[in-house]
């Protein structure tokens, strides 16, 4: 019968999940020192979090509770976007637990297992638990053998919902992402299966869809007849920094283009869902993924690239191959840029160019979609010099917001003509208050809503994707570039072929 | 900040329009026009809490203060763009004399085009809205009953002159508790067949409370007055089957408890009115689950289907003052006019 004090209509009442546990594997880790940490504590000072609610930290230390306290206290006054108050740290540390093992260590397992248990009676969490996965993926099948063992991932035997949350890489590529999936899907069940794309919990990536199905404005014209092309970028100006062994063994294309710029660009590229169902969004992203089409010929339509030493923002940066770590003679790729199509009625002939890059000049993600010169100009061919493509960017981060650049009168007594740029910046208006992806990201795990995490299906077909590159890449070398610049030079020259250029994002 | 003393509307708009130019590309996307009637002495504190709400809500703020009505009519204006008011863009007026009674004829031409208004009295709320122009021409009106002498009778009052987008403050303060008791019910089925609200007899957000339970659940309530705490104490469900849910303030927390679980404590802040207001300025469209309690509490049904827009009644004060001497010196000595 549901609720009777919860209705649609009051909207002021926050999603709270059910009472539950987090069980973090990996705890000491970067990723939840920086933001799982500081996340559970802005969802407990936002009063987001249920009664009940429990922190158990999976890691191979030999570690009191009271050690993990204090790593976790430092972990989330650093981390915190919230206003500090000590007393809500104090009931939500009071709420952790450390428990030490290594993953092939049956009794540590085996602790965690009856721990859970004993929560169960005690804080009235009947059972319900997330597991994150804040480990190398090397760990997973270690990790997931051991909660199939002692049953924790099982709901029925669990009496409550049994959650898993991976994070990326999901896999090295189509085969062994395929393996990944298979694993994890019978160990836990398939729905119950959260794959964290953090680019997705994004306040401006969701607003795409706001942007393009809220409005009338943009649709009619979101379509080949009107965009001449789209270029994906994302931009960081850091280099590897500690990740040399994972990143040498990956490149940029199996890092983030893979994930986050194909899902950037199938909620650019996809069709109207039927509703705002997981699964129907699931289905229209699927469907444009499964569109993509790759350049006839690799070599041509796509552009590797590996920084040299040089300098951004002022300081003097190392090259790829002088990074701790990387081998002298690595030919993995920090820079790449692809000329991508999608198959469809609204898109067949458009090219999307897609690129990411690391020690470019500054750190920019941003969509812009470029459209077509209008058919005829009626004006002297020297007063519209300067007017360019109509352009709608959408930026990602930072500076969340919209740009659209137009044509417009310079004053004055010439009718000349030159672009302007309207600026909205979401910035001012709401990232003060809006959460950090992964405040809403584990919030949307934990009340159990899958809309902003990719299924298995999607992330197989991304790797569809990918895999025909690589295999054509296989043996050559990608292209210097200096540290501080766009990329290599043929990543210009590709675009130039065809008359198009690079915005400068 | 442009400083314009016994000025008149049209100068405030030129100033308005100058300060935008100059400060460059401050001002993009407004989201409402947030009009704030206020007294002098609480200038200040308004322009403190729509800061807050404006780094939330871009928008246009008008702080208009209204004195010394038997007065001169006189205007004075102060313009901050992108300065100490955050990233709003502000216009506090002063208005003098009759002009005070027709503050509308300079606010209105500073309404920013085809956003909506919200008007805000951060003081004693006006008794009928329509009475205030200010009020008849928002889309939203935020009253607060908390600063009323007597708060309940106030909330009471806002029930008898409701129009669907109204709202009280009273109302936000007690989302916190309202997620709070929500939630308990959330991973039960259990029907409840009780309640008890502890609290100040002159506490109105009990009196809300009371309402929301009565408009949700049918139930009747209990409101139990203590004069140990300055504002509510607790709120107590009981279910069918015995079991009992219990939510109590201690000092900035909530000690949650429910029959057969150990008691947890949960945040319980006592926010600054700028989170509230900006909790408000989230929801421009009527809110409903409002009308609701607020009809229960004030046994007043069908408050939603009041008509939205109401329609300006032109009240003089002096008017009123002088209707009362007349009535007074009627009655002769030591009588009183009704």
């Amino acid at each position: 019968m549901g609720n009777p004090l919860r209705t649609a209509q009051d909207r002021r009442l926050p999603r709270i999940p059910e009472p539950c546990a987090l069980v973090i594997f990996g705890v000491t880790g970067d990723l939840s020192r920086k933001k799982l940490i500081p996340a559970v504590y802005d969802l407990a000072n936002r009063g987001l979090l249920p009664p009940g609610f429990v922190v158990l930290g999976f890691a191979r230390r030999d570690w009191g509770d009271g050690d993990f306290e204090s790593l976790a206290y430092e972990a989330a006054k650093k981390g915190a976007r919230t206003p500090w108050r000590e007393d809500v740290w104090q009931r939500l540390a009071s709420q952790f637990q450390f428990v030490p093992g290594s993953f092939d260590d049956d009794a540590a397992f085996d602790s965690l297992a009856s721990t859970l248990d004993e929560l169960r009676e005690r804080n009235g969490i009947a059972g319900n638990a997330a597991f994150y996965f804040s480990i190398p993926p090397a760990a997973f099948p270690l990790v997931l053998n051991q909660l199939n063992r002692t049953g924790m991932a099982d709901n029925a035997k669990s009496g409550g919902w049994r959650r898993v949350v991976v994070e990326k890489p999901f896999g090295n590529d189509l085969k062994t992402a395929m393996a990944l999936n298979k694993l994890v899907d019978e160990v836990f069940t398939p729905e119950d299966v959260f794959r964290i794309d953090h680019y997705l919990g994004k306040e401006t990536v969701q607003n795409i869809l706001a942007l393009r199905f809220a409005n009338s404005l943009f649709e009619p014209v979101w379509n080949s007849k009107y965009v001449d092309s789209v270029q994906i970028t994302m931009a960081e100006d850091v280099g590897i920094g500690t990740r040399a062994a994972f990143y040498d063994s990956a490149g940029a294309a199996r890092d983030v283009l893979q994930n986050h710029l194909l899902q950037l660009l199938a909620l650019v590229g996809m069709e109207e869902p039927t509703s705002f169902d997981p699964n129907e969004i699931r289905a229209e992203k699927l469907k444009v993924l499964r569109a993509i089409s790759l350049p006839k010929d690799i070599g041509a339509g796509s552009v590797r690239g590996q920084y040299l030493p040089g300098w951004v923002a002022g300081e003097r940066a190392a090259g790829y191959l002088e990074e701790k770590g990387v081998p002298a003679d690595s030919t993995t790729e920090t820079y790449v840029a692809v000329r991508l199509g999608i198959q469809n009625r609204r898109w067949a002939g458009v090219p999307f160019f897609v690129r990411v890059g690391k020690r470019m000049p500054r750190r920019v993600t941003e969509i812009a979609i470029l459209f077509k010169r209008a058919p005829h100009l009626p004006f002297d061919p020297a007063d519209v010099e300067m007017l360019g493509n109509n352009q709608l960017v959408i930026r990602v981060q930072p500076d969340e917001g919209v740009v659209l650049k137009f044509g417009s009168k310079v004053p004055g007594t010439t009718m000349e003509v030159r672009d302007i740029a309207m600026d909205f910046q979401y910035g001012e208006a709401f990232t003060e208050s809006s959460p950090e992806a992964y405040e809403r990201l584990v919030l949307d795990v934990l009340v159990g809503d899958r809309t902003l995490f990719p299924d298995a299906a999607e992330v197989e077909q991304s790797w569809r994707v990918i895999d025909p590159l690589e295999e054509a890449w296989t043996g050559t070398k990608p292209e210097p570039y200096r540290a501080g610049e766009w990329g290599p030079r043929a990543s210009d020259e590709m675009l130039a072929l065809e008359g198009r250029a690079w915005r400068r994002a | 900040m442009i400083g314009l003393w016994d000025t008149t509307g049209n100068e405030v708009v030129k100033a308005l329009a100058a300060e935008r130019r100059s400060a460059g590309g401050v001002a993009s996307g407004l989201a409402l026009t947030l009009v704030a009637v206020v007294e002098e002495k609480k200038v200040r504190e308004a322009e403190a809490a729509a800061t807050i709400a404006a780094s939330a809500h871009p928008c246009r703020l008008l702080v208009v203060v209204r004195s010394d009505l038997e007065g001169r009519s006189r205007l004075d204006a102060e313009i901050v763009v992108g300065g100490r008011l955050g990233p709003a863009e502000a216009v506090v007026m002063r208005m003098y004399g009759r002009l005070a009674l027709h503050a509308e004829s300079v606010v209105m031409p500073l309404l920013a085009p085809d956003v909506p208004v919200v008007t805000w009295w951060h003081g004693e709320p006006p008794d009928v809205i329509a009475n205030d122009f200010l009020g008849v021409v928002a889309d939203r009106r935020i009253t607060d009953s908390k600063l009323a002498p007597d708060p309940v009778a106030a909330l009471r009052q806002r029930a008898v002159d409701y129009a669907p987008g109204d709202t009280d403050l009273t109302w936000t303060r007690i989302t916190l508790w309202r997620t709070l008791v929500a939630g308990a019910f959330d991973t039960t089925e259990e029907r409840v067949t009780g309640a008890t609200v502890v609290a100040p007899a002159d506490d109105p957000t009990a009196a809300l409370m009371c309402g929301w339970l009565k408009s949700r659940l049918g139930i009747e309530p209990k409101w139990e007055y203590t004069d140990k705490t300055p504002r509510m104490h607790s709120v107590q469900l009981g279910c069918a089957n015995g079991d009992c849910v219990t939510v109590t303030r201690e000092e900035g927390t909530a000690l949650f408890s429910r029959t057969g679980q150990e008691p947890r404590y949960m945040p319980l802040p006592k926010r600054p009115v700028g989170d509230e207001l900006a909790e408000e300025l989230r929801r421009l469209d009527p809110d409903q689950i409002y009308g609701e309690a607020l009809g229960a509490m004030a046994g007043l049904p069908n408050l939603e289907q009041k008509p939205p827009m109401r329609v300006h009644v032109w009240k003089d004060p002096a008017l009123a003052a002088r209707a009362g001497e007349e009535a007074g010196a009627m009655a002769g000595p030591g009588g009183s006019a009704v």
